[in-house]
């Protein structure tokens, strides 16, 4: 287990600190309040090497876990500004990576744990969330003050619990449930704005005339004088209000909650909202042996998203500055025909893609002691989420203008059954448990468009406006799949010292080929809890120290899609027969019967210690992981196959890590705590082959290809930057040297370029670190934390554009571009920056007002910045960009980065 | 205690079934239950494939693909470099200049959309096979002649492109199987299987709406046949003129002859034309073909001022204005029906104005491979015109009801004439029915003339390359302009296209055309 970090601001905390708190808050004096929240953190931390923790199926005692997880509790979970329940784990587990929305908010937040394994995307962790598989984007619907604690399973000797899903890691959330408590009602609530601080900076109206006179171009002018950068920022604004109840006796109890969160980002008209509503029931009943959990929780989220973040950057940075902004005389937007890709950035402003999404779950969980230590378990849950799309794009962007609408409903039914058997021995203990799981789910949806408007007034209101439906705008599908698991698990434990543990899950799947139905993911794992031997007594500066190893499988099937595995025909195209217009039928790709698991086999070996009180705690995990059968979409040779890709099971990676965390107390005295806690990650990771045989002959992938590439003017094909060598890391750039600028005749400057390539960096860090440090005087505390990410390069693809003088008078350049007067946009290692940065994530400062009253338990005060500060060598606007998910943006800044913000917000926290 | 407990569990699970019951697709079996469902599904669903609405697919009427090989590897047009627009990589310099790689993307675009159609009548053909019961014995002769048919077409534009491919004929072939065929073997057999089918297609025009609308039917394999013969000498070493002139004869004994108005042929409802012998049909509410070359050639402005949008790139080169005459009095009546060049007018022939009022102005003259930093940058170049233009057409322009016209009888005439020349007879008669159908002046029938001919009839029609490789005057066109010294093509190696280097690395067995 890792440390706890010391923060002090939950109003709520777990389970435990709640009751601490109450206990004391009979006293109610101010000193004594603060001396509790201190005491509670240091109680987490004692709570981790004894308490009683859920990971995956099965409770069990913190010092007998053997894999590498990492519990983040509230008190860890970031402050500041959290809008999503997302960045609330941003930095504070070592091998957890989220990108989140900060810079690139359009993005969906990216999460991965360890790294990339697999190369066909599906690298997203399982989330589990109070027992209900999910997925990240229902995550994030979550309200922040509703989720209890983060536990993530790391290697495979804990995700082997999750068979087939766990490859990617899996982030386990554990809600706030009711206390046994007298009736309380809790209120949080931040409110702040965003500020922009960066931008690109472009030439200015008569520096942009100056630069195209220069250059003998023939150039619109307009006479205005417009900074467009500027024309579609705005004030940020944000707010959450979150409302919280419960109350209970030891028998029942329930707690309820209700959320909201409204989110104007600094870019105009993109808007988020989130509304969210969660219920929780416990009832216990025949003398406790049975316990009886009802879970609700719905919620709604509303977007106003830009339909294409990239072209609205790049041409809010090049378009024409001497058109005036807003509309013209005509009452709509001047465009610069000739700059084709992109448009009046007002114009584009226009362009509406909403949706709305909507998320219930229910789950019953019943739990029976039949015997003594002879539990059942039976657990069902439901999913239902609906997504409505809308989008307009108005005829002055768009010839023609377009409408569409679409909805996508995902039903999701889980249901396991759980036998547990647990034996108290003197001096050892016995734990089994078996476990059958069923899943089903069902995808549906349907959209359609149609263009032809004769007025934008009606955007994607009535569709029967726009005159024409094209055959290819309308369509709908279905799928359905199911998957079945068995899940054995035995765990030992001697004398509070050894444990081993050993899993056994079968997964069979619906989408899996006929004859690789079911995939067997077995996993073994031992802890030595060395403080506990009796030889280490006397040391009694050692509180705790513990040594796990593990080894196990685990699948990965997320790049599986239903039928799949099917040789199936669908609708191809319209031809004319018998006279009129008929649809065909045909096949539209290859299929693969043999499609099966992708495997990782992971290797872990882990260290925890505490010291001195627990004032030093550090925690050490050193892994290795290899896939196997790796799930990608080959190229295979046409002929004989129809067509040139095939999702199959050939190649292999590697991935070996070093995690480190560690967390320190070097001031702790009545009045005054200071803790300071970090974690390291290191990464390696390398493609290892992408051949195999198949079908009894031999494939062989092309060992080099393409990840990202460049996108704008002049860059149609052959522009890739970031590619996908086998035998390097995943993602390297591989491009060819540039010697420097020449000048020519007409005193233009152009890339010195060597015509072979080489590889000159990796896309993604080798090292990334989150360090959170905490100081509390008294009733006041203050915390920062700061994320890292190093030994990764940056493709400036901003700047190789933007300073291209060539782009005149049709693009706008930036400021420095016309002193420079490079007329080339080869591409070459010219523009390959180091991507190192350490990002001063934010600052909290918290005062805990002292209450005299009867009613109010606590009451907080908070002030925050997120985005302080990034220190960095990097040349562009931010560093912090795409660095970890394998796409067609991995390691490229290419004009695309929102401008730089901060948040100011300030928090109330009050509970009665 | 496991063991018991174990047992309902594994009860449980063995009740619930893992097979997939797909809905929005479905397995073949379902749709091959009547002949008609055979018809659909088997033969008419492969016509879905001969146009196209993405790079590379599609005969023509797409970028990036089939067409492009035709067009940009010849002297007729080119994709100058406008700036940083259409620099793309070098793309379009190489394939101007002659110095493309096997790396090339429309060489492999080109090879995966060809093989895909083969690999398709391949599977179409073992259905007809296994579903013959279904069907009458003529019926399965009649479909299975017409799948044959498409695929040995195919075959066809393979062989021009890039010579000894491999001959795959079944959907079993396994990849060890597929090896390169000689060119002259793969010629032989899309000549004998347009032979054996010839009589079991329907003897209809295929481009009058209809029941064999768009369809390969007799006229469509004839010409391929005049074709495969025109070029035997380039493709099995034997020239094949009387064979030629005989599949013309039958051609234009089926009653194709010359639309009295060239422009008709390409008009927006040119279904109607009687001299178009295979078109793929467009229209913006029934099918999804799209036509993009006009899309890619015209000026920003140009399209907008039809309310599309143009990506201003393609244009004439040098080499075609010069062949039309182009600023002289004896300019080609054909020139202005095929090309915009000076002022630019809309529908309406009011001038379309550029960027700062002035008309806009195409410079025909002022086009050179790399145009930036020039002047002329962004209006060098005499632009397509060629189809009419259709004032409903969506996306972008490109989705328009003018019918692509792949096959027509003109050159019907311009092959018979080239045909008969060469074995040594006068063949002034088809000549002048061409020149004179535009309105030109007669000229004697000599093989010079007749290269030119074709390049002013069929200009924008893909002929180009083939023609000139015929004539042996294939060659890197762009010489001189100052920048790459023009590559040695003396050996002829560029008149084959080279096995695209991906398509190489999945099979060693392919071997790679000389000279790459």
């Amino acid at each position: 287990m890792k440390t706890q970090t010391g923060t002090f601001t939950s109003p709520q905390g777990t389970r435990h600190e709640v009751r601490t708190r109450k206990r004391r808050m009979l006293c109610t004096a101010l000193m004594v309040l603060t001396v509790a929240l201190a005491a509670s953190a240091q109680e987490a931390k004692r709570d981790s090497i004894g308490k009683t923790m859920r990971v995956g199926y099965s409770d069990g005692k913190a010092n007998t876990v053997a894999g590498a997880i990492d519990k983040v509790t509230e008190q860890q979970m970031n402050k500041g500004l959290v809008i999503s329940s997302l960045d609330a784990l941003s930095g504070q587990a070592a091998g957890v990576q989220v990108t989140s929305g900060g810079n690139q908010a359009a993005m969906m937040t990216a999460v991965r744990v360890r790294g990339t394994t697999s190369l066909t995307g599906a690298n997203d962790p399982l989330v589990i969330i109070d027992g209900v598989i999910s997925d990240l984007s229902t995550l994030s619907t979550i309200y922040p003050a509703d989720i209890e604690s983060f536990t993530i399973l790391k290697d495979a000797s804990e995700t082997a619990q999750y068979g087939s899903r766990g490859a990617a890691g899996v982030i386990e959330v554990a809600t706030k449930k009711g206390t046994e408590s007298q009736f309380h009602i809790s209120y949080n609530g931040t409110i702040g704005f965003e500020s922009i601080y960066k931008r690109t900076r472009m030439l200015d109206a008569s520096q942009f005339r100056q630069a195209a006179t220069n250059l003998n171009l023939d150039y619109i002018d307009k006479g205005g004088d417009t900074d467009y950068g500027r024309s579609i920022e705005r004030t940020g604004f944000v707010q959450n209000h979150h409302v919280a109840f419960g109350g209970g006796t030891e028998e029942a109890n329930y707690r309820a909650s209700i959320g909201m969160t409204e989110h104007k980002t600094v870019v105009e008209t993109n808007n988020h909202r989130n509304y969210t509503a969660k219920v929780d029931i416990s009832q216990q009943a025949f003398d406790k042996r049975l316990t009886v959990d009802l879970g609700f929780f719905g919620s709604i989220q509303k977007n106003n998203n830009l339909p294409f973040l990239q072209k609205l950057m790049y041409s809010a940075h090049t378009f024409n500055p001497t058109i005036p902004n807003g509309r013209n005389a005509d009452g709509g937007y001047d465009q610069v025909t000739e700059a084709t890709w992109i448009n009046n950035p007002n114009s584009l402003l226009e362009m509406k893609n909403d949706d709305d999404n909507g998320h219930l779950n229910a789950h019953l969980n019943a739990e029976a002691t039949l015997l003594e230590g002879l539990k059942l378990r039976a657990f069902a849950s439901y999913s239902y989420s609906s997504v409505n799309n809308a989008h307009y794009y108005p005829t002055f962007v768009w010839s023609h203008g377009e409408a569409y609408r679409g909805n996508n409903k995902s039903e999701e039914l889980l249901t396991n059954i759980a036998l547990e058997y647990n034996l108290n021995l003197p001096t050892s203990n016995l734990q089994l448990m078996a476990l059958g799981e069923g899943e089903s789910q069902k995808v549906k949806g349907f959209y359609t468009t149609t263009t032809n408007f004769p007025t934008d007034a009606f955007g994607y209101d009535k569709l029967s406006a726009g005159a024409t439906r094209l055959w290819d705008g309308t369509d709908s599908y279905s799928t359905d799949a199911h998957m079945e698991s068995m899940l054995l698990r035995a765990q030992y434990s001697l004398a509070d010292r050894y444990t081993l543990t050993g899993n056994a899950r079968i997964d069979a799947s619906s989408k899996v080929g006929k004859n690789h139905r079911s995939g067997f993911f077995p996993s073994v794992s031992g802890a030595w809890v060395i403080s506990n031997e009796n030889w280490m007594k006397r040391l009694t500066f050692v509180n705790n120290a513990k040594l796990r190893a593990g080894y196990g499988l685990s699948g990965n099937l997320g790049a599986i899609d239903s039928y799949n595995s099917m040789q199936l025909v669908q609708p191809n195209g319209l031809v004319p027969l018998e006279g009129t217009s008929a649809t065909t039928l045909g096949i539209i790709r290859n299929a693969n019967p043999d499609l099966k698991w992708e495997v990782k086999r992971t290797f872990n070996i882990g260290l925890d210690a505490a010291f001195w009180n627990e004032r030093i705690a550090l925690s050490i995990d050193l892994y290795r992981t290899k896939t196997t059968d790796m799930l990608y979409v080959y190229d295979v040779p046409v002929p004989p196959f129809p067509y040139d890709k095939l999702l199959a099971n050939l190649g292999s990676m590697r991935n070996n890590g070093l995690e480190i965390g560690f967390g320190i107390t070097p001031l702790q005295t009545k009045d005054m705590l200071l803790t300071i806690n970090m974690n390291w990650s290191f990464q390696s990771n390398k493609l290892l082959s992408l051949d195999g045989d198949y079908n009894g002959q031999h494939l062989t992938a092309p060992q080099m290809k393409g990840i990202s590439s460049l996108w704008g003017a002049g860059f149609h094909g052959a522009s890739d930057v970031v590619m996908q060598i086998v035998g390097q890391p995943l993602g390297v750039f591989y491009l060819p040297h540039c010697n420097g600028l020449t000048t020519d005749a007409s005193g233009a400057r152009h890339y010195d370029v060597s015509t072979e390539k080489y590889i000159c960096g990796q896309a993604t860090p080798k090292a990334t670190m989150g360090s959170n440090i905490a100081f509390r005087f008294r009733q006041w505390d203050i915390t920062v934390q700061t994320n890292g990410a190093f030994g990764h390069k940056i493709y400036n693809g901003t700047a190789l554009t933007y300073m291209n003088t060539l782009s005149l008078p049709n693009y706008n350049i930036m400021q420095g571009a016309p002193e420079k007067n490079i007329q080339d946009q080869t591409i070459s290692d010219y523009w390959l920056e180091r991507g190192d940065y350490l990002n001063i994530d934010y600052l909290t400062v918290g005062w805990t007002i002292p209450t005299h009253s009867r009613h109010i338990q606590s009451l907080r005060l908070s002030a925050s910045v997120n985005n302080l500060a990034t220190i960095t060598s990097y040349s562009g606007t931010t560093p912090i960009i795409n660095s970890s998910v394998i796409n067609g943006t991995l390691g490229i800044d290419d004009k695309n980065t929102f401008p730089v913000y901060r948040s100011y917000t300030a928090g109330l926290s009050i509970q009665f | 205690m496991k063991k018991t407990h174990l047992a309902p569990l594994l009860l449980l699970l063995a009740a619930c079934t893992l097979d997939e019951h797909p809905r929005d697709q479905i397995p073949e079996e379902q749709i091959l239950t009547t002949a008609t469902g055979l018809y659909r599904n088997t033969v008419a669903t492969l016509y879905s494939y001969i146009g196209g609405d993405q790079d590379g697919q599609g005969l023509q009427g797409t970028c990036r693909g089939v067409y492009d090989l035709q067009t940009f590897g010849s002297d007729e047009a080119m994709l100058p470099t406008r700036g940083t627009d259409w620099y793309d990589g070098g793309l379009w310099q190489d394939m101007y200049r002659h110095t493309w790689t096997a790396g090339h993307d429309l060489m492999k675009n080109a090879w995966l959309y060809l093989y895909k159609v083969i690999a398709l009548c391949n599977r179409s053909l073992q259905q007809l096979d296994s579903h013959r019961h279904i069907l009458t014995a003529t019926q399965l002769q009649q479909y299975q002649a017409e799948v044959r048919a498409i695929r040995a077409i195919y075959y066809w534009y393979l062989i021009d492109f890039f010579g000894p491919v491999p001959l795959v004929t079944s959907p079993d072939a396994s990849m060890q199987e597929v090896r390169q065929s000689t060119r002259q073997q793969v010629f032989q057999f899309a000549v004998d299987e347009l032979q054996a089918t010839l009589p079991l297609l329907a003897p209809e025009n295929s481009t009058h709406p209809g029941d064999y609308y768009g369809r390969v039917t007799q006229p469509v394999a004839l010409f391929v046949l005049a074709k495969l013969m025109l070029n035997a000498q380039i493709y099995s070493g034997t020239p094949q003129w009387e064979q030629t002139i005989r599949y013309c004869n039958q051609l234009e004994e089926m009653g194709y002859r010359l639309e009295p108005n060239y422009e008709d042929n390409f008009a927006v409802h040119n279904e109607t034309s009687v001299e178009n012998i295979w078109t793929i049909p467009l229209d913006h509410h029934l099918y999804r073909s799209q036509q993009q070359n006009l899309f890619r050639s015209y000026h920003y402005r140009h399209a907008a001022a039809y309310g599309f949008t143009g990506e201003n790139g393609s244009c004439a080169t040098l080499t075609t204005l010069r062949i039309f005459g182009y600023d002289t009095p004896d300019v080609d009546t054909r020139f202005a029906l095929n090309y915009w060049a000076g002022v630019v007018t809309d529908l309406n022939g009011d001038t379309v104005p550029d960027r700062n009022g002035r008309p806009l102005t195409y410079q025909p003259w002022a086009v050179q491979m790399d145009l930036s930093g020039t002047p002329y940058a962004e209006t060098a170049g005499a632009r397509m015109k060629k189809y009419q233009v259709d004032k409903n057409a969506l996306k972008d322009g490109k989705l328009m009801d003018n019918d692509i016209v792949l096959f027509r009888f003109a050159d019907v005439l311009l092959m018979r004439a080239e045909a008969t020349i060469r074995c040594g007879r006068d063949a002034q008669a088809d000549y002048d029915r061409v020149r004179l159908r535009a309105g030109m002046p007669t000229r004697p029938a000599t093989l010079p003339n007749l290269l030119d001919e074709r390049l002013l009839e069929l200009c924008w029609e893909g002929w180009r390359r083939q023609d000139l490789i015929r004539f042996h005057q294939y060659r890197s066109p762009y010489q001189g302009d100052g920048q790459t010294a023009p590559i040695d093509e003396t050996d002829g190696h560029t008149t084959l296209y080279p096995i695209p280097a991906d398509i190489r690395a999945l099979n060693s067995n392919l071997k790679q055309n000389p000279g790459y």
